[in-house]
């Protein structure tokens, strides 16, 4: 981003009319589902305290439905109050829930692994534009330098198969895929310099576990992680574990990840913990030709099988 | 007094139905292949979890050898088909970590392969013999996370920063 000049970052990458377009569209069908009894509540994202941020909210009063809000700072996937370690919501009945595109890949890799159903949920989907990235301040609109960089290569800007699209999507100009060139310079180093590189990264991860937390596919009762007999991996964060955890996250999600950057944007110490995943998003797509979609796929790549599966690094 | 040569640790993760007879066939042939493999009976290479290969990395293995039966001979059916694509996986993953994979050895050993068995072991005990020891994971076991150094300027700076 720093070939972009310093006065044009801080232009708004399109009219903010679109917001207000999308809120409308969402507070309506909230006030619907709500008012005739459809469902039971809706998960979407409400205003927060300082200006300019938002916040998941669970609204079950049609009355408060109008508390809805889509702006750029409506970063969280709220696919995780789906899972199995938030029992209290899907307890109620059919939900509603507000999803980004990247959300509804979640949303549908849930339900490949059975852990939702279609029928319980109502999409509400979002023709997003993007949002913002860490270290944008709250006041500030959604520019060229603070989109996140999830978004600035997003395919799923307007998802299909949803309930309802909210709003419709701007015209945005060509962003350049800052994700994409970095795994391509990590992968162009030596395994020796990746080696460094991830070292330093994974010294400084504080063992917080906001990655799995904040994961939808992390919905495990007990992570094995967590498991001391046997001990699969140290717990206190020193190197050796910190590099054990990662690896072992990375390949739990492998195949399952719906490239939501989640874990990287809840990461307190700026690990690049999405770099993890695109990499084996990419290297399932060349070696099994899977990709993390909208459909829900009944077994992913690491689940089944062919019998003719390329097996050149087997002696 | 003579130093010490560099002997690698190899850890063989096997599948009791298929490489674990065929390395006791070589065995029992008497064949002969280097001491340095010590093997680990699993019941089918559908049971390796990759955590397996990092911990023995961890606790100082030079070299992982993983082995079980062709495809289409599982005992349980598609335990090995599994274990295929997982590894296929994995061994992408530590690389893009920076692992070297040439320490790591996938193998396919039948009952009958006793002789198969000798070859993979010797080819991979002593490629890792040539490659020295696997310094990586051991170092990060005996490294503690703080360096230790507090007045950094980074921090001093930040420290000042504070409103």
């Amino acid at each position: 981003m720093n070939d972009t000049a310093e006065k044009e970052n801080l232009i708004p990458l399109f009219d903010t009319s679109y917001y207000a377009a999308v809120t409308e569209a969402i507070r309506t069908e909230a006030t619907r589902l709500l008012a005739d009894g459809s469902v039971t509540l809706v998960i979407g994202y409400q205003a927060g305290k300082r200006k300019g941020t938002a916040m998941p909210a669970i609204i079950t009063d049609p009355a408060r439905a109008n508390d809805l809000i889509f702006s750029p700072a409506c970063v969280n996937n709220l696919a995780l109050y789906l899972t199995k370690a938030k029992k209290d919501i899907r307890k109620t009945g059919k939900v509603a829930i507000v999803a980004k595109g990247c959300d509804m890949r979640a949303l549908a890799g849930l339900m490949g692994e059975s852990q939702l159903k279609r029928e319980d949920v109502h999409i509400i989907a979002v023709a997003c534009a993007g949002v913002k990235g860490s270290g944008a301040a709250t006041g500030e609109p959604l520019t060229t330098a603070n989109i996140a960089k999830k978004c600035r290569e997003c395919t799923v800007r307007e998802p299909e198969g949803a309930d309802l699209v909210a709003g419709s999507l701007p015209s945005l100009p060509e962003l350049s895929p800052v994700e994409a060139e970095e795994l391509e310079r990590l992968e162009a180093m030596t395994p020796q310099e990746r080696w460094s590189f991830w070292k330093e990264h994974f010294s400084r991860c504080v063992r917080c576990l906001a990655c799995r937390s904040i994961c939808p596919f992390c919905y495990c009762e007990q992570c094995m992680c967590d498991r001391n007999r046997p001990q699969a991996i140290e717990t206190t964060p020193r190197p050796a574990g910190n590099m054990a955890w990662h690896i072992v996250r990375a390949m739990h999600l492998s195949g399952r990840c719906a490239s939501c950057a989640e874990c990287e944007r809840a990461c307190p110490m700026d690990i690049p913990l999405n770099l993890l995943n695109r990499k084996m998003a990419k290297e399932l797509k060349e070696l099994y030709g899977h990709e993390a979609g909208l459909e829900p796929k009944e077994k992913g790549p690491l689940a089944e099988y062919k019998e003719d599966d390329d097996q050149s690094f087997i002696k | 007094m003579k130093k010490h040569n560099f002997e690698p640790k190899i850890v063989a993760f096997v599948c009791t139905w298929c490489t674990y007879a065929g390395a006791d066939l070589a065995g029992t042939s008497r064949m002969q292949y280097p001491s340095n493999v010590r093997v680990v009976k699993f019941p089918c290479t559908g049971r390796i979890d990759p955590v397996f290969i990092l911990k023995a990395f961890q606790k100082g293995a030079d070299g992982v050898l993983v082995s079980g039966c062709h495809p289409g001979d599982c005992h349980y059916m598609a335990g090995n088909f599994h274990a295929r694509r997982r590894f296929a996986a994995f061994r992408k993953l530590l690389e893009f970590v920076g692992v070297d994979l040439s320490r790591l050895q996938f193998s396919w050993v039948s009952a009958a392969e006793g002789g198969k068995w000798v070859e993979v072991v010797t080819e991979l005990t002593e490629r890792v013999r040539a490659m020295g020891p696997m310094l990586e994971f051991k170092e990060l076991e005996i490294e503690e996370c703080w360096s230790g150094k507090i007045d950094t300027p980074e921090l001093q700076e930040a420290y000042e920063a504070i409103p």
